[in-house]
């Protein structure tokens, strides 16, 4: 009896609580997270747990699959292709420091007065909203002998019978195809630049300038502090982004002539060698390059820029003579 | 829209080896469906049988249409020619069919999305009486289609009839057939002088040359750029290249070296030796790396191209292409085995009858099947290469009247996964998107970065190590 009574006592005790206001958070918080979490998990985590198995898998897309441990790991290690393609990397790593340039430069500019400003914004962002597929058609015909940009050179003067070829050569193909990127990237990086430009204070310029300090002054001094988060934000999307490039090399060059990016490579052996394991294994390995890469990142803003991730002036002194005195020690072993 | 029925036709052979593998793996689905199938044909034969005993449905070569002129039925085609469906060639030759035929009506359906629903509708039934055959498993035709005839009687009056024959039965009929050439243009041919159309590799380079020396056409256009249209020199590596009809499915998984020179102009080492010479000696397109596929048709047809080397259903898209379509020529590959030069030749899609259709539907289907074959004239229209023995052949087959031609032989029993398994495992994908490997033989030959033996020998490296994966033995 009195264990039920006890039973009945605590149920009643749950249900109360639920009708509580502390229950009714829970209830609420938990019902909304639910659907969201879902489809979080459905559709990303998922499908990534699933390739991670398939990548220890010999396996198609249909019929059997054998259990091969870390064979495919050890191919993509030995294969000459995978790690040859990742190279090509560079290229694009190459492009995204040009296209950072670029953005924070045209950035600087157009977040002060400027006339038109907003013209050159809007006309230098729209390749962003261009559709990558039609960008590489754009620029197949664009890069085509005797085309629009030998047209267009030889406006200036250029001789078509000095210009290169710009996508049969090997040695500058890649470059064609980074400059794509960049032409379609900078904008969007430089929109993002700008936003973060227009919350500096404006009353820290006037200052500067009453204490005589020059535009780059100013820009070295007062922008680039007050926006470094949203750089590294830029430059750690821009080096994964260059590391797993695939729309311009696949669409304009299909990956042949040695423009075959490691996406590219991935791509083929998935779907045209159907050697799924293998290609879930290159992901696996490709998402590992890239957390390393962003690390590195990290690291480098850290203690490479001495007014790095954090605010607080104490601090960057202290970095910053930690890293002399490691400097001075360097030379001292050389 | 020729182009459209290739890749639906590969689509509907990468779909036969899916199935293919299903099968083997065994599915919980695909064997009910099986067997639920077969238990839905048994009952049908046990209840129908009595009542149709009446009417006998001949074969096909028994049949003979002047005896059937009264026959009374309604039947359904389902089939994937929606461009013909539309500018009235179905209804047309309906109508010619009806004056011999009045009593039989048929009722066409022409499906978009051939290769895919027309599986569909296979499993739901109640589809019709006369469909093309989509990629079933062919020990699984009995299921669903009517035996036409054994193979030797068929084969005897029909080409390319051994795609849908299993243990010695057809249960379909190709519609058309598509043969494998060069095109090429005849008023470039005649301006550069040449009267007599090459035979072998190296007369063909020497004409190449001799086009780059006479006139301003390119004299071989790749086409490199669209990646599939590198791809489709593969075709050529079996009977073409060796006369050997077992070769590509049967002999080739087998070989040690397949790209080994045999010396005398013929074999893949010389097909792919034309294109590394052309490339080498800027007889291919000056800037390969833009090329593009709608602008070349146009090019070809005015004869700013010399040949281009694609099957013969890119001939009519060629014609088509702009303002001179006498211009445009095809012959056979310029490779010769012995005397003899081969052209491999295969059929489209393929009539079959349902088999669980009246008799009198059956029978009605047959004689329009037949009469589609032998008297519509349909695959001359469309250019195909005859599948009636002894028919006539379009002018553009001409250049064929000397040539022997083949149909590959089907895969051994037991081993029809091999090809394709070896085309994974070497990552080389002869006629199945193996592009790239054919794209290098350009890039090396104009860089010099490879000379074509290195690169060959890299394939026959890639090919012996898989056949050592894979277990496979090797006999030749």
């Amino acid at each position: 009896m009195q264990a039920k009574a006890k039973a009945i006592k605590k149920k009643r005790t749950f249900s109360q609580w639920l009708k509580s206001r502390d229950g009714q958070k829970v209830l609420i918080i938990t019902a909304f997270m639910v659907i969201p979490l879902l489809l979080l998990f459905v559709f990303t985590y998922l499908p990534f747990g699933k390739m991670f198995s398939f990548s220890f898998y010999d396996m198609k897309y249909v019929g059997q699959r054998k259990f091969v441990g870390l064979k495919n790991y050890v191919k993509v290690f030995t294969r000459d292709d995978c790690f040859k393609a990742l190279g090509l990397s560079l290229y694009y790593m190459l492009g995204a420091v040009i296209q950072l340039g670029i953005a924070l430069y045209f950035a600087t500019i157009l977040s002060f007065k400027t006339r038109g400003g907003s013209v050159f914004k809007g006309l230098m962002f729209f390749p962003y909203l261009i559709n990558g597929i039609a960008i590489g058609f754009i620029f197949k015909f664009f890069y085509t002998r005797g085309f629009v940009f030998d047209t267009v050179l030889h406006w200036f003067g250029f001789n078509l019978e000095n210009l290169p070829y710009w996508l049969k050569d090997q040695r500058i193909n890649n470059f064609s195809l980074v400059g794509t990127s960049v032409w379609r990237y900078f904008g969007q990086n430089m929109v993002l630049f700008i936003g973060a430009i227009m919350s500096v204070d404006s009353e820290l310029y006037e200052a500067a300038m009453l204490d005589g300090a020059g535009k780059f002054q100013q820009f070295k001094y007062i922008i680039l502090p007050s926006i470094k988060t949203i750089i590294l934000l830029n430059v750690i999307l821009s080096i994964s982004g260059s590391l797993s490039a695939f729309e311009p090399p696949y669409v304009i060059t299909s990956g042949a002539n040695g423009t075959g990016t490691y996406f590219v490579v991935m791509h083929e052996i998935a779907h045209t060698q159907q050697k799924v394991g293998l290609a879930s294994a290159m992901a696996i390995v490709l998402l590992i390059i890239i957390f390393i890469a962003t690390i590195i990142q990290r690291l480098l803003f850290k203690y490479v820029f001495v007014s790095g991730e954090d605010d607080n002036p104490k601090d960057a002194i202290r970095r910053e003579r930690r890293l002399n005195r490691y400097l001075k020690h360097k030379a001292h072993r050389r | 829209m020729k182009k459209k029925n290739v890749w639906a036709l590969l689509m509907a052979a990468v779909m036969t080896l899916s199935l293919a593998a299903c099968g083997l793996t065994n599915t919980p689905a695909s064997k009910t469906s099986k067997a639920e199938v077969q238990a839905s044909t048994s009952k049908e034969e046990s209840t129908g049988g009595a009542d149709t005993a009446d009417i006998k449905v001949p074969s096909y070569t028994e049949l003979n249409l002047d005896d059937y002129k009264d026959v009374t039925a309604s039947i359904k085609f389902i089939h994937h020619k929606t461009d013909r469906a539309a500018d009235g060639t179905m209804d047309n030759m309906v109508a010619e069919f009806n004056k011999e035929f009045p009593g039989i009506t048929v009722s066409m359906e022409a499906i978009t999305d051939y290769a895919e629903d027309s599986l569909l509708r296979l499993n739901a039934g109640n589809w019709g009486d006369i469909m093309f055959i989509p990629a079933v498993d062919k020990s699984e035709l009995k299921n669903y289609f009517m035996p036409l005839d054994s193979y030797e009687n068929l084969s005897g009056v029909l080409n390319f009839v051994d795609a849908w024959q299993f243990d010695n039965i057809c249960y379909g009929i190709p519609y058309m057939a598509n043969a494998q050439g060069v095109l090429y243009n005849k008023a470039v041919f005649k301006a550069a002088g040449i009267d007599n159309l090459p035979t072998t590799p190296t007369e063909f380079l020497a004409d190449l040359a001799l086009i780059k020396e006479k006139t301003n056409a390119i004299p071989l256009y790749t086409n490199y750029a669209a990646g599939w249209t590198m791809g489709a020199w593969d075709a050529y590596i079996g009977s073409v290249s060796n006369g050997d009809d077992t070769f590509m499915n049967q002999k080739f998984v087998h070989t040690a070296a397949p790209f080994a020179d045999p010396g005398d102009d013929t074999g893949a080492y010389n097909l792919y030796r034309i294109l590394y010479e052309a490339s080498q000696n800027n007889l291919i397109e000056d800037d390969y790396t833009t090329t593009d596929w709608e602008g070349s048709k146009g090019m070809l047809n005015r004869g700013e191209i010399g040949t281009m080397v694609l099957g013969s259903w890119a001939y009519a898209q060629m014609q088509e292409a702009d303002s001179h379509p006498e211009d445009v020529g095809y012959m056979p590959f310029p490779i010769t085995v012995n005397g003899t030069q081969y052209a491999l030749a295969g059929g489209d899609y393929n009539y079959a009858i349902n088999v669980k259709s009246s008799d009198e539907n059956k029978l009605a289907s047959l004689i329009f099947v037949k009469w589609m074959t032998e008297k519509s004239g349909w695959c001359y229209n469309e250019g195909g290469y005859t599948v009636v023995k002894g028919g006539k052949n379009p002018d553009m087959y001409s250049a064929f009247d000397g040539c022997s031609v083949l149909s590959d032989q089907p895969a051994l029993a037991g081993e029809e996964t091999l090809l394709n398994d070896m085309n994974n495992e070497s990552e080389l994908s002869f006629n199945a998107g193996g592009n790239a490997k054919v794209q290098r033989i350009i890039e090396s030959a104009v860089t010099g970065s490879e000379t074509l033996d290195d690169i060959l020998l890299d394939w026959t490296k890639a090919w012996n190590a898989a056949q050592k994966e894979l277990g496979i033995e090797v006999k030749y």
